[in-house]
């Protein structure tokens, strides 16, 4: 039997933990007492066989098994990097795309523009020679007014359509001073 | 690429050399602390996505290993108290075992075993002080800030595991006796 109130410093010894100022305390108390030679004999091959542990080859499988499990959680937070010449083709399809409808569409709108205006007067309209009646709803109205007129013609009648079929308004428009 | 993608490529890098250098020390740590292969891989898994989240946060200077071993420990903890499930001692892998065809390996593979046991039955500060210092060989200082306490606190542990782990193994050697 060790003495008991040395077994915790040749715990500590054993394993090179025991603070130097009482090194030599328990080393000469180790070169006399059997019993605690014996304990620090079974603390270090006790010690032996944990440090022997550290060399203790892992099975690969289990390695592996990690490593793929880790790896499968963090690379669907990794985006796949775009090719870069992938992507700039892609970026100047999409361009050429938007220029053609941007160049088209001031065109389509002016072809449409004028078949409002095409429309043949009515049988009230006032003066003599029948200027070109134009029926057009307000909003068509502003926009037209906006257009510059650039050829000088007859006076212009717009005819305004009210939700009450008996209120027409007319307004005759000299295309000479009006126009710039 | 944007910088932003570059730096994540290079976070990933980084991340995977890491994985690579330690998994192993810690996979080891964890299957000491809980002393059962599937959850010692599922502590290791945890542990790594842990890295990976905190990476840019991790001071490089004092090195990742302490701040995995310090990582390991907790997750040990925390998985054994919210199995709360008594330790597979019986279910316990043996990796030396298939290999102890000759006498001497087989007594020796049997005294591994016996202190694989007897670790199992430590207290959780005990064990993973013992673990730290005289399996993985990390100095009283680097297991106390790992564990987060004082070095004499650390050593009051691994004191009390030595003499608890000694006495297991006596009276086991005596019951085989």
């Amino acid at each position: 039997m060790s003495c008991a109130k040395f077994e915790a410093d040749v715990a500590l010894y054993a394993g090179g933990d025991l603070p130097a100022e009482r090194v030599a305390h328990v080393e000469s108390h180790l070169a006399e007492c059997a019993d605690c030679r014996a304990l620090l004999d079974e603390l270090c091959a006790e010690k032996t066989l944990l440090t022997e542990m550290r060399d203790e080859p892992l099975e690969e499988a289990m390695v592996a098994h990690v490593h793929r499990r880790v790896l499968a959680e963090v690379a669907p937070a990794q985006p796949a990097p775009a090719q870069p010449a992938r992507l700039y083709w892609k970026l100047a399809l999409a361009a050429a795309l938007l220029l053609a409808v941007v160049l088209a569409w001031p065109r389509h709108h002016r072809v449409q523009a004028p078949l409002v205006a095409q429309v043949p007067p009515p049988s009230v309209a006032p003066a003599p020679p029948q200027p070109p009646v134009v029926r057009v709803s307000h909003r068509v109205a502003r926009h037209r007014r906006r257009a510059p007129v650039r050829k000088p013609g007859p006076p212009l009648l717009v005819q305004f359509v009210t939700d009450d079929p008996n209120i027409v308004i007319y307004w005759l428009i000299d295309q000479q001073t009006q126009g710039d | 690429m944007t910088a932003y993608r570059r730096e994540e490529s290079a976070n990933l890098a980084v991340f995977e050399r890491i994985l690579s250098q330690c998994e192993r020390r810690v996979l080891r740590v964890a299957l000491r602390l809980l002393n059962n292969p599937q959850d010692a891989q599922d502590a290791a898994q945890e542990v790594f996505l842990r890295l990976y989240k905190h990476l840019g946060r991790i001071d490089e200077a004092r090195g990742y290993e302490a701040w995995l071993f310090r990582v390991t420990v907790n997750v040990c903890r925390d998985m054994a108290r919210a199995r709360r499930r008594s330790v597979a001692l019986e279910e316990a892998a043996d990796p030396a075992s298939a290999q102890a065809d000759a006498y001497q390996e087989a007594a020796r593979a049997q005294q591994r075993e016996m202190v694989r046991r007897g670790l199992a039955r430590l207290g959780g500060k005990e064990r993973a002080a013992l673990v730290l210092r005289d399996v993985e060989g990390l100095s009283t200082r680097e297991v106390a800030a790992i564990l987060g306490t004082t070095e004499n606190t650390v050593r009051s542990h691994i004191c009390s595991a030595r003499l608890k782990l000694r006495e297991f193994t006596s009276r086991w050697l005596r019951r085989r006796v």
